[in-house]
């Protein structure tokens, strides 16, 4: 049975030239149409009050204290003291770490979400070869994702450690005697990396999985029908259908490499020197360690927020492509 | 006829009406909100403590917040003591050391006043004053002569406690650095303890090389914050006959001391354990008392627990000498290498009980009980307790090396507003030298280029 209300908006009364037919002039002619009656699925603006205050609170109020910091002489003593402008900008830029630090985090986020995401397809991939149930193995494969990250830290950590490490022997045998990847630049930066994706790539792993179960059996069979071998089957029936979903965990894993801090601060604390001082990490320095200076951290977190919006509209604008080219 | 236009002046006047509420409206909020979210900042009485405050500590419980290297020293010790005589408790909260005045700041300035007692990093004192995080306790203390203040030891009384010509707390530990050596690993390998850097050199390398890599000759403790790579080259700067400022104040960088010193630090590193950048206070410790390394320029409780079965694998097999000197030097001087006093947070809600209890745990018994027991992590901060025969038959051979830091003029931190961004950029530099990325001299004239702009 159809209701009077979407009778009316389903069948609108023929209109004179000139005048919008009912139901395209405003939205109040709906509720004219019907007085005392709302539309089905018309929802009051009020209902959103408390997201939008909630958003508010969480959202708009840091965000001003931020960019208020960022233009202020402010110390974590005294914040707010007086205007500077652009001098916190310009300290930031000037300061040992700063500027170093982005391209870090940019180079550190782009390869392991990269790293992450291939490991996570390919082992997907495979784990959906066995059948469609994630099963045991898939289960210890996602140990490291439910382990905390500072945990993780410490494990490498000792594992890496130059005297007496786990690690110690497996080097000695591999013919590196006395390697200690941790006490130079790279190598320091290279574990981070390491680390990184092997606490990540389970998250691609379980979401790409799941994005598998949603390719049509049928699909397979008629590729298969046509004499498509796997490879073909993969390029052609299964990447279309899964590109979308693998874009939103690239999207995610670089998300979650942009804010890398708890390993950094467990296993290296930004050295040997400034070599894996990321932007997170030297947003910390420069607030709440050593020089507590809140405004320039401000201004760093500004100037980072803006780049890492840059690099996700990036991966968003690839994904809507991708969508579009499958739909 | 034209079409009459509408009447322009009183749309003009509402739409200006319109804009001038909105831009005063405007303004009036980020007035409001900048004044809000400084308020939001506030909370703090730092007001001074007057003389003959009197805090009733029977039955009180104090909240602190401390080193975390001190956390046994008041839940096990002052703790259970503080509880027998007073039926009161203590709520200790441990902060690691690399974070502690930054915290201190935040609790106070955050608004949260959590805690009535802050255990403080001296060189962290303009900070916590400028942050209003510490109360002035200059009548306070001038006006109770039970706390004995003749009795701290001269060395570190002033510079743990006095700013711009106010006190706000009393000398907690006593902390100097000393050179502890493996005595068996000497004697293995014939090396003899080092009375100068160049001689720690040449061990350092015989006993690295001689074991090859069993053993390390050194340990240099060379992690990027100031209370750990600050003292190893501070320990260094002193040995050499430098300092961090001259006596005006200004800063002293880039003199052949401080240059040696960072030198220094380079030219050992190869023999050290892998690698000094790597080295924080626990891993030095661990691989000293493991037999790991064969030499240790440390605080100097170490030896306390050098004689514990329980933590040490060396006991009755090390040594301890005063810091080597270097260059012309030849007169041996220690540093006031971090350093702790006790006063009373400006969030406190109860700063005369507060302030009792400063009193109460810096008086001689307790720093006696604390500097006496191993693992305590606190050194004397009285010339009873340092002078004590008590005290020496705890410490045992370290004693001789203490009382000549403690009792001469060891070289002080900078302590003024902004004191820590100078030394976390000092360390920065010198990080970056001991990586390979800048010689010494370039490492140091940054760092004085930056010393310069911030004092001048």
């Amino acid at each position: 049975m159809t209701s009077p209300a979407t009778a009316a908006t389903a069948a609108p009364s023929p209109a004179p030239p000139g005048v919008p037919p009912q139901g395209t002039r405003g939205r109040g002619a709906g509720r004219r149409a019907v007085p005392g009656r709302r539309r089905p699925g018309h929802v009051s603006s009020w209902l959103a009050a408390p997201s939008l205050a909630g958003l508010a609170l969480m959202l708009v109020y840091p965000t001003v204290f931020v960019v208020l910091l960022a233009v202020t002489k402010s110390s974590l003593a005294r914040p707010l003291q007086r205007w500077t402008g652009t001098d916190n900008l310009v300290d930031a830029w000037e300061s040992l770490a700063f500027a170093g630090s982005l391209v870090r985090s940019v180079v550190f986020a782009v390869v392991a979400a990269l790293l992450a995401t291939a490991l996570g397809l390919a082992l997907a991939l495979l784990l959906h070869a066995r059948g469609t149930r994630f099963g045991l193995v898939g289960t210890v494969l996602l140990l490291p994702l439910v382990t905390p990250p500072v945990m993780v830290g410490v494990a490498w950590k000792l594992m890496l450690a130059p005297v007496g490490g786990a690690f110690t022997g497996v080097f000695d045998a591999l013919g590196f005697p006395g390697a200690n990847p941790l006490g130079d630049g790279v190598g320091a930066f290279s574990a981070l990396v390491v680390m990184h994706v092997w606490q990540w790539t389970p998250l691609v792993t379980l979401l790409v999985f799941a994005a598998l179960l949603g390719v049509e059996h049928e699909l397979r069979e008629a590729a298969a029908l046509d004499g498509a071998g796997p490879v073909r089957t993969f390029t052609s029936v299964v990447w279309p259908v899964v590109l979308p979903n693998v874009l939103s965990v690239l999207l995610l894993e670089l998300v979650i490499g942009l804010k890398v801090f708890d390993l950094v601060t467990v296993v290296t604390q930004g050295g040997p020197g400034v070599s894996t001082i990321v932007t997170s990490f030297e947003i910390f320095r420069t607030g709440m360690r050593g020089s507590y200076e809140i405004g320039t951290a401000a201004a760093e977190t500004l100037v980072f927020g803006l780049l890492v919006g840059l690099l996700t509209t990036a991966v968003t604008l690839l994904r809507a492509r991708a969508v579009r080219a499958e739909g | 006829m034209p079409t009459p236009l509408p009447s322009r002046p009183s749309t003009s006047r509402a739409l200006l009406s319109r804009r001038r509420l909105l831009s005063t409206a405007l303004g009036a909020g980020t007035l409001a909100a900048t004044g809000s979210l400084a308020a939001c900042g506030g909370g703090a009485d730092a007001s001074a403590l007057p003389s003959g405050s009197a805090g009733d500590l029977k039955g009180a419980t104090i909240k602190l917040m401390v080193n975390q290297p001190h956390r046994l020293a008041f839940t096990d010790l002052l703790g259970p003591a503080f509880a027998q005589e007073f039926g009161g408790k203590l709520e200790v909260t441990a902060i690691p050391y690399d974070q502690l005045t930054s915290k201190q700041i935040l609790d106070v300035q955050g608004g949260a006043g959590e805690f009535d007692v802050f255990d403080y990093f001296y060189f962290g004192l303009g900070d916590l004053v400028d942050a209003e995080a510490l109360v002035d306790l200059t009548d306070w203390i001038a006006g109770d002569p039970g706390i004995g203040t003749g009795d701290f030891l001269p060395s570190i009384y002033d510079h743990y406690t006095l700013l711009d010509g106010k006190r706000y707390g009393l000398p907690f530990d006593g902390d100097t650095h000393v050179l502890y050596y493996n005595a068996e690993v000497f004697e293995r390998y014939g090396v003899e303890p080092p009375t100068t850097w160049d001689e720690y050199d040449a061990a350092a390398a015989k006993i690295t090389q001689d074991s090859g890599g069993s053993v390390y000759g050194a340990i240099v403790e060379g992690q990027q914050v100031p209370v750990i790579l600050g003292c190893s080259f501070v320990n260094r700067l002193a040995g050499y006959g430098g300092s961090l400022l001259d006596g005006d104040g200004r800063p002293t960088l880039t003199s052949d001391a401080a240059v040696a010193a960072l030198q220094h630090l380079v030219d050992v590193s190869p023999a050290a354990l892998p690698t000094p950048l790597q080295t924080g206070f626990d891993q030095a410790n661990g691989a000293f008392l493991s037999g790991q390394g064969a030499m240790l320029d440390t605080w100097t409780d170490l030896g306390l627990k050098a004689q514990d079965p329980a933590s040490s694998k060396i006991v009755d097999k090390w040594g301890v000498v005063p810091l080597p000197v270097g260059g012309s030097n030849t007169e041996h001087r220690t540093a006031l290498e971090a350093g702790f006093g006790l006063g009373v947070s400006g969030g406190s809600q109860q700063k005369e009980v507060a302030a009792a209890f400063v009193k109460w745990a810096t008086a001689e018994r307790q720093n006696f009980t604390l500097a006496s027991t191993a693992g305590s992590g606190i050194d004397p901060a009285r010339s009873s307790v340092l002078s004590s025969p008590e005290y020496a038959a705890a410490a045992g051979i370290a004693t001789d090396a203490i009382r000549e830091g403690l009792e001469g003029s060891p070289l002080a931190w900078p302590k003024t507003v902004g004191a820590v961004k100078l030394m976390q950029d000092l360390v920065d530099q010198l990080a970056l030298a001991l990586q390979g990325e800048q010689d010494a001299p370039t490492a140091l004239a940054k760092a004085q280029e930056t010393w310069e702009e911030e004092i001048g």
